[in-house]
């Protein structure tokens, strides 16, 4: 049986090593990509900062401009927000993705998203509906939780349908808290579900999930940790978000992410 | 003795800096390598949960075909050589014997990555503490190039 075992074991190791081998013609046919996103994203970052300062500040000559000023701004807020994923997929790919904890009212986070998001809204006459029984502020990065949510909303808005209602429903448990986006929609098919959280993922057009707006959520749960999914019936998606709930003290209002795990190192080893 | 001026790394970070700094992490069947330029005295560590990227999702530092390289070249460019580089790496560990990474041989799986890749860099390992049952607290001191290490009791550690 031990012997079994031992010949198992070396023939693990051995396709490992063959897997690790084909994984490097992967990583190098991918590496272009890679450097042209982090490229991309420090590229346009700063300048579309900038055309977002002003485009609000452009007065038209005739009014009759209005509508074309108001089109760019749009164009201008839906191009930042695409902006804003490949820098956070970028920082992600660099392993320089660092979790900052401060005390964040989820609600607010929603409202803003939502703010950002009217032009989507506007255009498709969602109503958007918030439920909210997280009555308190909780510890987590409000960066990282904003982008997930947008994406997710946003993501609602797109496929949802015209006149239709997004609900956005907050609430927590007893270590956790949810954000659970319910849309009206033709849901994301059941074949395509270990898919819709990779970048890029091959499929029809117009289907959830063949960006790269999921797996970046996904990727910044994880490294939350936290967790994404998504349930769907009869024309309805639910994304549902879970995070660790770490109410506000106003110790854990100064703490970093790096101190509480680290308690002592008596008896340690030297190497 | 324990630094506070440590930067605590998670799952999928790289973590590169200077002396007097200092670097942690907790392991379980993750493992960390650490790498460090004897002459410059800077050290970088990265903590990866899974040894192959398997070509879905982004290519991020959580496995170790991607973090180990990222590491090396991160520690290039911020003026390390190849050549003056120690590796040290540490975790790998069979946390629980019902767990299915264990089946999976996860642990192993991540050390004989680490081996591998520092071979191809011909990079010299020059401590490790791998395997075994217990997940792992270490702390990389970049003053001394010297890695304190204390096993970790608890068992929800990656």
């Amino acid at each position: 049986m031990q012997y079994n075992c031992n010949i198992e074991n070396k023939e693990i190791i051995f396709l490992s090593h063959k897997i690790l081998e084909l994984n490097k013609q992967l990583i190098e046919s991918e590496k272009a990509k890679s450097r042209f996103l982090s490229l991309v994203a420090n590229e346009l970052n700063n300048p579309m900062t900038a055309l977002l300062g002003l485009i609000p500040h452009l007065k038209p000559d005739r009014p009759e401009e209005n509508d074309i000023f108001s089109l760019a701004h749009q164009e201008a807020l839906l191009l930042n927000f695409r902006i804003q994923n490949l820098v956070a997929a970028a920082a992600v790919e660099s392993g320089e993705l660092e979790v900052s904890h401060v005390c964040v009212n989820v609600e607010s986070i929603v409202h803003d998203v939502v703010k950002e998001l009217h032009y989507l809204i506007h255009s498709k006459n969602i109503i958007i509906s918030i439920h909210n029984t997280l009555e308190h502020s909780v510890v987590s990065d409000p960066h990282k939780l904003h982008l997930i949510l947008k994406n997710i909303i946003a993501n609602g808005c797109t496929y949802g349908f015209i006149n239709g209602i997004v609900d956005i429903a907050i609430s927590e448990s007893s270590s956790n808290f949810t954000i659970a986006i319910n849309n009206q929609g033709y849901p994301p098919k059941v074949e395509f579900k270990p898919e819709i959280f990779t970048r890029f993922a091959n499929g029809p057009a117009g289907e959830h999930g063949l960006g790269i707006g999921l797996s970046i959520v996904r990727e910044l749960c994880e490294c939350m940790e936290g967790s994404i999914d998504y349930v769907a019936a009869n024309r309805m998606v639910t994304f549902t978000v879970t995070l660790p709930l770490l109410k506000s003290t106003s110790e854990s209002d100064l703490y970093d992410s790096n101190e509480f795990l680290f308690e002592s190192f008596d008896d340690a080893i030297e190497l | 003795m324990i630094l506070t001026n440590s930067t605590f790394i998670h799952v999928g970070q790289i973590h590169i800096d200077i002396a007097p700094k200092a670097i942690s992490t907790v392991l379980g069947s993750c493992v960390s390598v650490c790498l460090y330029d004897t002459t410059l005295g800077i050290g970088g560590m990265n903590h990866y949960l899974l040894p192959f990227w398997n070509g879905n999702g982004l290519q991020t530092p959580k496995f170790g075909n991607i973090a180990i390289p990222k590491l090396i070249e991160t520690m290039i460019a911020k003026g390390a050589h190849p050549n003056r580089m120690k590796a040290k790496i540490f975790g790998g560990a069979m946390m629980n014997t019902t767990d299915v990474s264990n089946t999976m041989m996860i642990g192993e799986k991540n050390i004989m990555v680490a081996r591998k890749i520092l071979q191809e860099y011909s990079i010299e390992i020059v401590a490790e503490d791998i395997g075994g049952q217990n997940g792992r607290k270490i702390q990389f001191d970049l003053k001394q190039g010297k890695i304190l290490l204390k096993y970790a009791s608890y068992q929800n550690i990656t």
